[in-house]
Parts: C-alpha cells; sequence; structure tokens
C-alpha cells in the first residue's frame, strides 16, 4: 500500500499532499501549476519534504520526517517518468532502457530489453537514438526505461502533453492495458479531464497544494465533495438555492429559477447549497412528449449561443427567474450530442424545456469550501 | 564565446537579406589581415631553404619537446583539479561561491606577468611560502615544475569556466531521473552528465591546451628562460629574436608553433563535432 501524508515549502508554495493508493492507478489531477508534479518529486526522492511520511507499496518507508528517514532516489525503487520525458540523448533507446539495469547479469538485461522493446511494441528502434524517433516512439522509450527495473510504485508527470492528440489517445489505450497487464500502482499526474476518464481508477483532485477530494473516478466525476471541485471538474451547471423541506432521503431545493426534488443520501439536510449537475445530463424535452420521469426538473430556456464541439453540440440556454424582481438570468451549459440534436432539429427554434435528470443532480453545501463563491 | 568552439554554426537569414554583400568586404579584409602574416611566414621559411636544418637543430627540438610535455600535463592537471571544481560550481552552493568565481576570473583578465610576479612572490626561494618548501627540499622555481604552475595558473581558469557552463546547460532532470533508475551520484555523472556536457569539456581543453602553449610572460618570470629544462617555444622565439643572429630560426620555429596548433585545433574540433552530433 502507497501512503504519503507530508508537509513541504517550495518558496512560497506549500505542498501538503496526504491519500493512499493500493495496487492502482491513481489519476492526480488539478489546475496547472497545484503541486501534482512537486508530489511526484517528493515521491521519487527529488525533494525532501519538510514533515510527514511517504511509504511505498511493499511497506518501505522512503521518507520519515520523524524517524530521520530520507531514501535517497536511487534506494525507492520508483519508475519515473517526467513530463519531458528526459532521455539519454547520448544513448539508444536499448541503452536506455537498460540504464536501470546496471546490476544485472547481462545475458538477463539482454532479455529484459528485448522483452520491453516487445511490449511497447519498439522493435527494431533498439538503436536509434531518441532524436532519431518520433515523439511517440520517444514516449515509449521513457515507459520501457522506467519500467525496466520492475518498480513497485510508476510516476508519469503529464507524459502525453507534448504529443498530438490522436498519437495522445493511441499511448493513452496502451498505457490502460499496459496497466491491467502489469500488476502495479502508478501515480499519473494530469491537468486534462479527458485523461481521468480513460485512465484512472481513483482520482485525487488537486488544489494549491492540498487534495480537495480523493475517490474512486466515478464517485470524484459525479459526485464532488465542495463546488470547487464540480468546477475543476467541469461539473458546468452550479445552481445556488436552498433546502426549504427534507424527508426520506429527498431534499426539496428552492432556487431563484427552480424548485427541484433531489434524491442525494449524502445531501444536507438543511441550508444554503449548490445544485450540480453535469451538462451531458440535462435532456432537451421533444414537443409534446413530456418528460416521463416526474422527478425530472422541467424548466423553460432560451438558446442564447452555441458551440460545435466534435460530436456534440454546447448550448447555452437562458433560463429567467419566473418572478423577474428577485434575480438575474442563470444559462445553464447543455450537451447535445450529434443525433438527437439532429433528431430534434435544435436550430428550428431557440425556446426549449430542459429537464435536469433526477438520478444525475446532487447537492454541495455551499459553506463546504471556503473559496467558494 | 566558447561555445563556437563546440557547436556547429547557425545558419542564418543574412545571405538572402543580401548583407552578404554589404558585410563581405570588412570579412574578407580581417581574413586577410590574418592570413597575410602566416602565408609570409610560410614562404619565408619555405625560401630561405634554411627550415630542414633549424627545424633538427637541438635548439628547436628541445623546446618543442618541453611547451608538447609542459602543455600536456599542464592540460591533464587542469581536467582533474578542474573538472570536479567545474562541477561543484555549476551545481552546489557553497560558501565563498562567490569569492572563487571571482578568483577564476582574475587570472584571465590579468597580463601574464602579474602571474609570473605572484607566483614567485609565493612560492619562489625567498617567497612568502619559499622557506617551508626549502624546508622540505622542495624547489620549485626556475625548473620544468615551474612552467607548468605557470602554465596552470594562466590556462585552467579557461577550462574550467568552459565546462561550468557546460554543467549548467545539462538539465538537472537528466541526473534526476537517472538517480530514481538505481544510478549512484558518481555513476549519474560519469554516465550521463560527463557525456552530456562533452562538448564544453572539449572546447574548455582547446582553450586551456592553447593558452597554455603560448604561455610566455609567467613563465619568463616563474620558471626562466633555461634551455632544455625552462625555454618552451614562445621563450624560445623570443630568446632567438633577441639573439638578433638570424631571423631564419624564430621563423623556423613559429612555423612549427603555427603547424602543431593547427593540427591540433582541427583534430580537437573534429572530436567536438563527433562529440556533439552525439548528442
Amino acid at each position: 500500500m502507497f501512503s504519503i501524508d507530508v508537509e513541504a515549502r517550495v518558496g512560497k508554495f506549500h505542498l501538503q499532499p496526504s491519500f493512499t493508493a493500493d495496487n492502482e492507478f491513481v489519476v492526480l489531477f488539478g489546475p496547472s501549476g497545484c503541486g501534482k508534479s512537486l508530489t511526484l518529486q517528493a515521491v521519487a526522492g527529488l525533494l525532501a519534504p519538510d514533515r510527514g511520511r511517504i511509504e511505498l507499496p511493499g511497506g518501505a518507508v522512503a521518507f520519515d520526517a520523524e524517524a530521520g528517514v530520507n531514501l535517497p532516489p536511487q534506494r525507492r525503487s520508483v519508475g519515473y517518468v517526467v513530463q519531458e520525458l528526459a532521455l539519454f540523448p547520448h544513448m539508444t533507446a536499448a541503452q536506455n532502457i537498460a540504464f536501470g539495469l546496471a546490476g544485472w547479469p547481462s545475458a538477463r538485461r539482454r532479455q529484459r530489453v528485448t522483452e520491453l522493446l516487445a511490449l511497447l511494441g519498439l522493435e527494431g528502434l533498439a538503436d536509434r537514438r531518441p532524436r532519431q524517433m518520433s515523439g511517440g516512439q520517444q514516449q515509449r522509450v521513457a515507459f520501457a526505461r522506467a519500467l525496466a527495473a520492475e518498480p513497485s510504485l510508476l510516476l508519469l508527470d503529464e507524459p502525453f502533453s507534448a504529443l498530438e492528440a490522436p498519437l495522445r489517445s493511441m499511448l493513452r489505450r496502451e498505457v490502460a492495458a499496459l496497466r491491467r497487464r502489469l500488476d502495479l500502482t502508478a501515480l499519473f499526474v494530469t491537468h486534462d479531464l479527458g485523461e481521468v476518464y480513460a485512465l484512472g481508477d481513483h482520482v485525487v483532485v488537486y488544489d494549491d497544494g492540498r487534495v480537495l477530494q480523493h475517490g474512486s473516478r466515478d464517485d470524484v466525476l459525479r459526485r464532488p465533495h465542495s463546488r470547487r471541485v464540480a468546477e475543476l471538474v467541469e461539473v458546468r451547471n452550479i445552481v445556488p438555492g436552498d433546502i426549504v423541506a427534507y424527508a426520506e432521503g429527498v431534499a426539496v431545493v428552492r432556487t431563484p429559477w427552480f424548485t427541484s426534488r433531489v434524491r442525494d443520501a449524502n445531501a444536507p439536510v438543511r441550508g444554503e447549497v449548490y445544485v450540480c449537475i453535469r451538462p451531458e445530463h440535462i435532456i432537451i424535452e421533444r414537443e409534446g412528449r413530456e418528460s416521463r420521469d416526474g422527478g425530472n426538473t422541467v424548466i423553460e430556456a432560451e438558446i442564447i449561443e452555441e458551440v460545435a464541439m466534435g460530436n456534440t453540440h454546447r448550448l447555452f440556454m437562458r433560463a429567467d427567474p419566473p418572478d423577474m424582481e428577485i434575480g438575474v438570468p442563470y444559462v445553464f451549459e447543455v450537451d447535445v450530442p450529434a443525433h438527437p440534436y439532429q433528431v430534434l432539429n435544435i436550430p428550428s427554434r431557440r425556446n426549449w424545456r430542459i429537464a435536469l435528470t433526477t438520478e444525475h443532480t446532487w447537492l454541495v453545501p455551499r459553506d463546504a469550501d471556503p473559496r467558494s463563491g | 564565446m566558447t561555445q563556437v568552439l563546440a557547436q556547429p554554426r547557425e545558419r542564418t537569414t543574412g545571405a538572402r537579406l543580401g548583407l552578404g554583400w554589404l558585410f563581405a568586404p570588412p570579412a574578407l579584409l580581417f581574413a586577410a589581415f590574418l592570413a597575410v602574416p602566416l602565408a609570409a611566414l610560410a614562404w619565408r621559411a619555405v625560401t630561405s631553404g634554411e627550415l630542414a636544418d633549424n627545424v633538427t637543430s637541438s635548439l628547436v627540438l628541445d623546446s618543442l619537446r618541453l611547451s608538447a610535455i609542459t602543455s600536456t600535463v599542464t592540460l591533464a592537471v587542469a581536467i582533474m583539479v578542474g573538472t570536479p571544481l567545474a562541477y561543484l560550481l555549476a551545481r552546489r552552493d557553497f560558501p565563498g561561491k562567490m569569492l572563487v568565481d571571482l578568483l577564476l576570473d582574475l587570472p584571465i583578465v590579468l597580463p601574464p606577468t602579474v602571474a609570473g610576479v605572484a607566483l614567485l612572490v609565493a612560492l619562489g626561494r625567498k617567497g612568502v611560502l619559499g622557506g617551508e618548501l626549502d624546508a622540505a627540499g622542495v624547489n620549485i622555481a626556475f625548473t620544468t615544475a615551474a612552467v607548468v604552475l605557470a602554465q596552470l595558473f594562466v590556462s585552467a581558469p579557461f577550462y574550467i569556466r568552459t565546462v561550468k557552463a557546460g554543467f549548467e546547460s545539462v538539465e538537472p532532470v537528466y541526473e534526476g531521473v537517472a538517480s530514481t533508475l538505481g544510478a549512484s551520484p558518481l555513476r549519474t555523472f560519469w554516465r550521463v552528465t560527463l557525456p552530456l556536457a562533452w562538448p564544453s569539456l572539449v572546447a574548455g581543453a582547446i582553450l586551456c591546451w592553447a593558452r597554455a602553449l603560448s604561455e610566455l610572460g609567467a613563465t619568463l618570470i616563474f620558471a626562466g628562460n633555461l634551455e632544455g629544462s625552462t625555454r618552451t617555444m614562445p621563450l624560445a622565439i623570443i630568446s632567438a629574436f633577441e639573439a638578433g643572429k638570424s631571423i631564419d630560426v624564430p621563423i623556423a620555429l613559429s612555423v612549427i608553433l603555427v603547424l602543431a596548433a593547427a593540427v591540433l585545433l582541427l583534430l580537437l574540433r573534429v572530436l567536438a563535432r563527433g562529440a556533439a552530433m552525439r548528442v
């Protein structure tokens, strides 16, 4: 079981990550400069925290401020793929991969290199130098090099950020496949939500040096605990409201634009809340076919802007408060896939009824995050 | 300044902009300024007909041998003590770092004669440390060892400066990754840092060796001008010239020095290019 709970001051930045990982792929997700990469450096042994403890999978203590333990990087058995890859430019692919196998008998070392070249589809490139390889090939050599000595923990720092989109998604799939084949714990740093969807078993959401939320991917993406996490995982529709009644796991929430019944077992019983719903979970209702699920919250809204996003369209839809005296309009973001977009003939008119699906709506207390608002 | 030696030249857009016509005259003029005296030297050496005799004279051979040995020893010492110093200056903070940095610049700026006087005052028989050295049976001044020390004093800073810049240009992330791959600090230095800084090491070595080979002022004052033990080629040229017998001896010496320097520079440049290509 991997665990980290440390504090480090780096200049004015205060890094204080705390989470655990057990034989799984953990995505560290957060905006740039939030301390994800520094966390990896601390785990690799390239940054000494001021206090706390880091335990590696298998139980070895890599760092313990109180016990005065600070293993040097070369004794941590951690594979580290840095953002810039840092392949040794004066060595061939095979030499790069073999670098971490210095203590191995030469026959076994050669065998391991061949094995890794095959595992990552690099056959025939063994004698190429980094500058003679494409970005994707360099990427794979960096992976092979990090995996060579069979580390107990793999650290990946935005390894795909420098690549073009098609290559990135291909390598993402390869890493996911690799991850299924190799039984190991990996920490994967990214600020790309797409990579969270593609790779994460578990997600650790970072902001400003701290862990805001840690949980299974679906939990974090569908049930952020605070407004800040909801923003970071791009929930987009975060509507302030008040709980006016609560009974048997169903909260009645009143906002200036609608009143909604939210079934959320974790919902607060009373007080100020945010109603959260992702753009893909808002449905545009077809004329004359009202939502069969009586629980959905139905709102009249007007399309004010539209952005084509490849296979979906994002609609910005304005809802006016029924009582114009008490508020400003709220603009919902609604994602409509290409097919329903055509079937409904969205461009034909501007005013639609939208339904917030009950099962995808949840509440976040407004005072949960001091920096919200 | 020193990077020029090691790095392949960049192609500029100057030519395409028509700057070639504008910049060619001064450039050619200066090239001619460098080439004409060297060509004259070669021409005189060939036409005088005494080149062969002079080249094989003991005066020339002795000074040639001495120059070759002392400048090579100087370079070897500079590499052995200068490389660790350059690494520390590039990678570590330590008390007195500013002072060491300043000390390294001084010999580059000072006239070599000042270095010679300073060395004599410190290590000469009547120098500050002279008594102790004498008691230990060590006599440095006016020996071949003094030639090496004089050369080292003025030329090693060129090596250290250049190599320091080379180490600084190696991204620390390479060393970090090497250490996560199980490499000890020494192995990381040997297998990663040093090869990546290699072009700078070669450039520094060229500068250092060239400076040592041409050393005159400090050697003259600290080591003297004794044939066979301290009379290096630059000193032999001065001596022959001042003796005023014939200008043929200085010419022969000069030609040999030019040829030796040109061959070595060319060789090292090929080496440096090879190193740059590998990276």
